[in-house]
């Protein structure tokens, strides 16, 4: 645990008591707002004044903007964004190409923002939604918050004003429910996070998969980088689902309600549905402001799949300027392109594939070509990736494991545990529903997920996508 | 509900978060390191006591700290190899560092990777809290057990602190156990203990080991300066030692104490001080600096006196806060630099003994030689 993390659990309550004091709702939204500014600025003094600027910046160009819909005035608002996330997010992965010249110095002191890439997206949508009509009048103080707010600035899920200015204005106190509520989704969050901790580090010591991705990859077995890739996919899955659950319980103690960033997607039986499924919160936002506008520019087929294609690869580089997230990005544009010239083919073929055997075919390969694209999310470097890639396409490698089967058994049990959790949560959700959980059965589930995620977590290097 | 009932219930809801809290860290240690589900499971598990004093426990283990079948911290012994044994205390035990990270293993390898080959062992015999003075009593074992060719000496010098005060620090009560005692039994206490000091500012933890100083110094005298004869017991214990170690032709190296602290104090090394004094409370911070100085001193008159071979790790390594994890006890990469600086150190002896006994051994496989292997099995661990 960090002193941050100390500062939240002090900081967080208090607020919560102080906003149920007073009544109007300016007062709450300056509570709020001084309580995420001083959350924000535990994480660098410096990152806070950044905010500061591009939350006024967002908020003149928003104001033009409404005073007249000009595209002019809208690319300006964009081009402004894009600079200030460049600079700090891309121009410090250029350091390899510059470090002849005299930027080099400067750009090796550049320090990533946190949250940077999360909030400078919402500025952007609310940059959009205003262009297109959207009526949506915040005040200076409202917009700062929208901004700010403490449990999205850091790392998502990317909100949209027009779902959290109504809340802001209102002036209803949270109740016991919503606390309950987000106390349950704080404790899943904690497990989850949890789970993922346990598969990067194992449950010994070097045993788990950060350990094995140091490990030289040329003498991986395909065997290996298959599990390599799936375990990292549920590590990753669970750091970060884990993480909106805690933002999204957060949030709602307070009475606030965020929208969902993940659905399940590993139960996804097609690429489309995945991304409906993982980190929605942007992918929604790349369908809604970049593809959707890209696709309208031309009906023609070839031009919506290379829409798609190069909607993905900003999806890519939205986390990091790096050749392997281009490729990821872009492995997922092709993936989403070939689903939807199979889906053509059957419909032109009229071939039905229907029934229980055909949506787990489905399913299994679409959750195989989903781990497949982790291997360049994760690798370290373009080698790395090409070198598991390699092993993955030899055949005569699967005959050895070199990966403790330790390892393979953790990966087996976590994800089928979990598969079949969330399978028997599905035939079973509403028969449960009105079943009232005693508070002392609560308590013992609690003090598992705080031990889980809070005593067993701590030596851990915090959420993956705090680095984005 | 009424008020009693609610306040019974909030009492339940909390004895059974303890309780399962409990039940979670136990069942950690369990899965994690094999640890006893019941009893008490802390450092103190590396460790049994006999005649000879502490020592550690054969292929005892607690957390990442893993001790081999004759208890020294590290792998098994090999044979054909040149042993260097090392002495110390937990600087050189290693508290900080990864797994395998300790300046001895670090050490092994800097030296066989110059030799190209797995030709020394370097064997970590120090553990936390070593005396100099348990050291001399553990020299026979040691080399029973080892046959070293040569001892590292890294001794720790705050165990000379309180050697003229030790009357007066308060003796363990061992009336029955307190409900404090019972309180720091249960394992999550020391997990939350350990979470709050990685969690609260800097500034509060001093703010707190100062309160802490000032209650524990309260009945004690606090001395300005380490006294002179504490020194001189120092001296005394570190000659007896490089005696002890000679007597069974063990060829001693003696390195200087490093810490955290430069030549200038900053002020950013007060914390540091503090957090030290937390531990010696009978000691003024400046008196950690002074006791430094001298010591070290005495180490390097002691190495000129005795012509004992001297590296100057106080010296040469830089006091800069990705080396030390504290006040005196190395990170990963401390242990690096400390390993590498020993290594350059001992490449002059420990590799004439390497080629003058390859060409003992090459002599010996000649059909003109008459010597025989056993020659140079004294000094050559092989057992």
């Amino acid at each position: 645990m960090s002193s941050q993390a100390l500062l939240y659990i002090i900081v967080i309550p208090m607020t919560w008591l102080a906003i149920r004091w007073f009544r109007t709702a300016r007062t709450r939204q300056t509570i709020l707002l001084l309580t995420s500014y001083l959350l924000y600025a535990s994480w660098g003094l410096s990152f806070l004044g950044l905010l500061v600027i591009s939350s006024i910046m967002n908020y003149f160009f928003g104001r033009l903007l409404r005073a007249r819909q000009s595209a002019s005035r809208l690319w300006l608002g964009i081009l402004s964004n894009l600079m200030l996330l460049g600079a700090f997010k891309y121009v410090p992965e250029l350091q390899p190409l510059l470090s002849h010249t005299q930027l080099a110095p400067a750009i090796a002191h550049v320090v990533l923002p946190i949250g940077i890439s999360f909030w400078t997206f919402q500025a952007l949508s609310y940059l959009f939604d205003t262009f297109g009509g959207g009526e949506l009048e915040p005040s200076l103080l409202e917009f700062l918050l929208y901004m700010t707010f403490w449990p999205t600035v850091l790392s998502g899920p990317i909100c949209r004003l027009s779902s959290l200015l109504p809340q802001f204005r209102s002036t209803e106190n949270s109740s016991l429910k919503d606390a309950a509520r987000g106390i349950d989704r704080i404790c899943v969050g904690l497990f989850m996070v949890s789970l993922g901790e346990i598969l990067a580090n194992g449950l010994h010591l070097n045993d788990g998969l950060d350990h094995a991705f140091q490990i030289s990859p040329s003498n991986f077995s395909g065997a290996d980088v298959w599990c390599l890739a799936f375990g990292y996919g549920f590590e990753l899955f669970f750091n970060f689902a884990g993480y909106s659950h805690i933002v999204i319980g957060s949030a709602r103690i307070f009475g606030f309600e965020l929208a969902e960033n993940f659905a399940a997607p590993y139960l996804s039986s097609t690429p489309s549905e995945f991304w409906t499924r993982w980190h929605m919160s942007l992918s929604f936002w790349i369908r809604d402001y970049l593809f959707l506008p890209l696709a309208m520019v031309n009906r023609s087929k070839l031009w919506r799949n290379g829409a798609l294609v190069i909607s993905m690869l900003i999806f890519g580089l939205w986390h990091r300027g790096t050749v392997l997230l281009a490729l990821w990005g872009t492995y997922h544009g092709v993936l989403l392109v070939l689903h939807r010239q199979w889906q053509e083919l059957k419909r032109h073929l009229r071939w039905n594939f229907r029934g229980h055997v055909a949506s787990l075919i489905s399913w299994f390969a679409t959750i195989v070509s989903i781990c497949l694209g982790w291997i360049f999310f994760r690798s370290d470097g373009l080698a790395q990736a090409l070198s598991l890639l390699r092993s993955l396409a030899e055949l005569s490698t699967y005959s050895t494991v070199t990966l403790p089967h330790s390892l393979y058994r953790l990966i087996v049990v976590v994800a089928f545990g979990y598969l079949a959790t969330m399978g028997i949560g599905r035939l079973i959700s509403g028969r449960f529903q009105n079943v009232r959980i005693p508070l002392e059965v609560r308590f013992v589930l609690y003090s598992i997920a705080i031990y889980l995620g809070i005593l067993h977590s701590a030596q851990t290097q915090g959420f993956a996508y705090f680095q984005f | 509900m009424k008020p009693m009932l609610i306040a019974l219930r909030s009492i339940l809801c909390l004895a059974i978060m303890v309780a399962v809290l409990e039940i979670c860290a136990r069942l950690d240690d369990t899965l994690s390191y094999g640890a006893p589900f019941w009893g008490a499971y802390n450092d103190e598990s590396l460790y049994t006591t006999d005649a000879i004093g502490k020592w550690g426990k054969p292929n005892a283990r607690y957390e990442r700290w893993q001790l081999n079948s004759l208890g020294y911290r590290g792998p098994e012994l090999r044979t054909g190899t040149i042993r260097i044994v090392c002495f110390g205390a937990s600087e050189t035990f290693g508290l900080y560092e990864a797994p395998d990270e300790e300046y001895p293993r670090q050490l092994e390898r800097d030296l066989n990777r110059l030799a190209n080959g797995p030709h020394f062992q370097v064997v970590n015999a120090a553990y936390a809290g070593e005396t100099l003075t348990a050291a001399i009593r553990h020299v026979p074992r040691v080399v029973s057990q080892v046959y070293p060719s040569y001892a590292l000496i890294y001794p720790s010098l705050a165990e000379y602190i309180s050697i003229a005060t030790r009357s007066s620090r308060p003796i363990p009560s061992n009336s029955a156990a307190t409900w404090a005692d019972w309180v720091g039994r249960l394992r999550i206490v020391s997990r939350l203990h350990n979470l709050l000091k990685r969690a609260l500012p800097r500034a509060v933890q001093t703010k707190l080991q100062e309160l802490q100083i000032k209650r524990d110094s309260a009945n004690i005298p606090v001395i300005e300066r380490v006294p002179q004869e504490n020194v001189e017991r120092f001296r005394e214990d570190l000659t007896a030692l490089i005696g002890a170690l000679r007597n069974y032709e063990v060829e001693p190296v003696l390195v200087t104490h490093a810490t955290a602290f430069g030549p200038n104090l900053s002020p950013g090394d007060r914390p540091l001080l503090t957090a030290w004094r937390k531990f010696y409370p009978m000691l003024k911070e400046d008196g950690f600096i002074d006791m430094e100085h001298r010591m070290n001193d005495v180490i390097r008159e002691t190495a000129v006196r005795e012509g004992v071979l001297l590296i100057d790790a106080a010296d040469e390594i830089p006091p800069r806060p990705e080396y030390f994890a504290d006040f005196v006890h190395f990170t990963t990469a401390g242990a690096g630099v400390m390993a590498a600086k020993l290594a350059d150190g001992l490449r002059p002896i420990v590799f004439f003994r390497l080629q003058r006994e390859t060409s003992v051994t090459s002599a010996d496989r000649s059909p003109t030689s008459k010597g025989g292997a056993s020659d140079v099995q004294p000094a050559v661990g092989n057992r």
